[in-house]
């Protein structure tokens, strides 16, 4: 945070470079990178160049895009940030997960919130097993388990037809 | 791939593990995408397998979705423990229509958006004339969720009352009358009603009231013309602003102009429920 501030009172912007774990590298301002805790904090123990083995260049720069979009974020642009976000979570399922679990990494909270709101509306109302292709899971229930699980939840589970497809 | 255990260790970082994505999205994550779902649908998503399971039993998902009172509801109102519970095993306690004041009344919290209803039976309402046989009397149905109903064989003065005191969460809530011309028959297992006694009603409109906790009176005027049909009337709606204190309210169905009589009528219970459900039912 010191080192934030008093870059900030000397008008220098501070650059920072994020690394991809392709190897790609992305010159950032600071006062950008710093709404991903994981890279706050970093930045606190000094670093200024900081790889993220864990994000691929393709994913970096969706993340990249969002923080910019976020960093200009002020009272009367409340709308264009809305589209923005919308836009945003479009795509498969596949770079939703790619996305959410770089933002569970990096700590971008509000990122995480976008994403997950989104995956959330797209399996509402799918079926267990649609839910199991989209994920890539596998059950790994008993016969056993699997009639005690659905003991428990009784409760919710009157009539009702689920969504089988995948998208 | 550029990056390996080697460049980590170089730049002081050992706090990461490589996680194989897509199949294996972080249980956080998941936590926070069942958060945003109906609690249905996270009890569906627990089926998925043991992972979901788990994620599905975080208390942070579920004390979202209990209304603010179950405290009140569980410990209070039905003298139920609470201590030692999960949120989800209190939200699925709740989402069972419970008995109270003598099973008179019942409360529950909607299994889809976690608002809390009431019910409250014809013998938990004041209605005159209702000892003596040849105006009122009490009829077993399992048309009625008391499994009785208050039935008017005939009358000059009808007058139903009734007032509930309740820790009701801030909303808006709806109230009705749920009524039925005719009475409930079972010819064998069929349904069937029974409609000797019904006159009067399209004479003069019956009158609906309710007294809102800031002591507003809401009144409805309504002529009952639907013969052999539950119907819900809609009385009015009323605002609770303050969770911590029990809200009261009154209400009333009257006809009590005395040049004519009417008959044939079913008094069941009154429903209180938010709004936003409110909408599903049919009103006056």
């Amino acid at each position: 945070m010191a080192s934030s501030s008093s870059s900030s009172k000397t008008g220098l912007k501070k650059m920072l470079t994020l690394k991809s774990s392709d190897g790609d590298e992305f010159e950032l301002e600071e006062s950008i990178v710093i709404q991903c805790q994981t890279i706050k904090h970093m930045v606190e123990d000094g670093f200024s160049l900081i790889p993220l083995q864990n994000v691929d260049t393709k994913t970096l720069t969706k993340i990249i895009e969002y923080m910019k979009k976020h960093a200009e974020k002020t009272e009367s642009n409340k709308e264009e940030i809305k589209n923005f976000n919308k836009e945003f979570v479009k795509g498969s399922f596949d770079d939703q997960f790619e996305l959410v679990s770089a933002a569970n990494y990096l700590h971008i909270n509000g990122l995480m919130d976008l994403l997950c709101q989104s995956i959330a509306d797209r399996i509402n109302n799918k079926s267990v097993r649609a839910v199991r292709e989209i994920f890539n899971i596998s059950n790994d229930y008993t016969p056993d388990e699997e009639e005690k699980v659905r003991d428990e939840h009784k409760w919710a589970h009157e009539g009702g037809e689920f969504d089988e497809s995948l998208d | 791939m550029g990056a390996n255990a080697s460049s980590i260790s170089d730049d002081g970082l050992n706090y990461v593990s490589l996680k194989p994505k897509l199949d294996d999205i972080p249980e956080a994550c998941v936590a926070l995408v069942l958060s945003y779902l109906d609690p249905i649908e996270i009890c569906k998503l627990a089926r998925i397998n043991r992972a979901f399971r788990a994620a599905s039993s975080a208390d942070f998902i579920w004390e979202t979705k209990l209304s603010s009172n179950y405290k009140y509801i569980l410990q209070e109102l039905l003298g139920l423990k609470v201590a030692g519970l999960d949120k989800k095993d209190l939200f699925a306690k709740l989402s069972r229509p419970r008995p109270f004041d003598g099973g008179t009344k019942e409360v529950w919290i909607d299994k889809n958006n976690g608002g809390v209803c009431l019910a409250i039976s014809s013998k938990g309402m004041a209605i005159t004339g209702i000892d003596d046989r040849r105006y009122w009397n009490h009829i077993p149905t399992d048309e009625s969720r008391f499994q009785t109903v208050a039935y008017l064989q005939q009358i000059w003065w009808l007058e139903v009352d009734g007032d509930l005191e309740f820790q009701f969460p801030e909303g808006t809530y709806s109230l009705f009358f749920r009524l039925q011309l005719g009475k409930p028959a079972k010819r064998l297992i069929r349904r069937a009603c029974n409609y000797e006694h019904v006159h009067g009603w399209d004479l003069k409109p019956v009158q609906f009231q309710l007294t809102t906790p800031d002591g507003c009176r809401v009144t409805s005027r309504c002529y009952l013309d639907n013969v052999g049909i539950w119907v819900q009337h809609h009385v009015g709606d009323f605002v609770v602003r303050d969770d911590t204190v029990p809200t009261k309210i009154k209400f009333s169905l009257t006809q009590i102009d005395c040049t004519h009589t009417k008959g044939g009528l079913c008094v069941d219970s009154v429903l209180i429920c938010p709004i936003s459900l409110a909408k599903q039912l049919s009103s006056c």
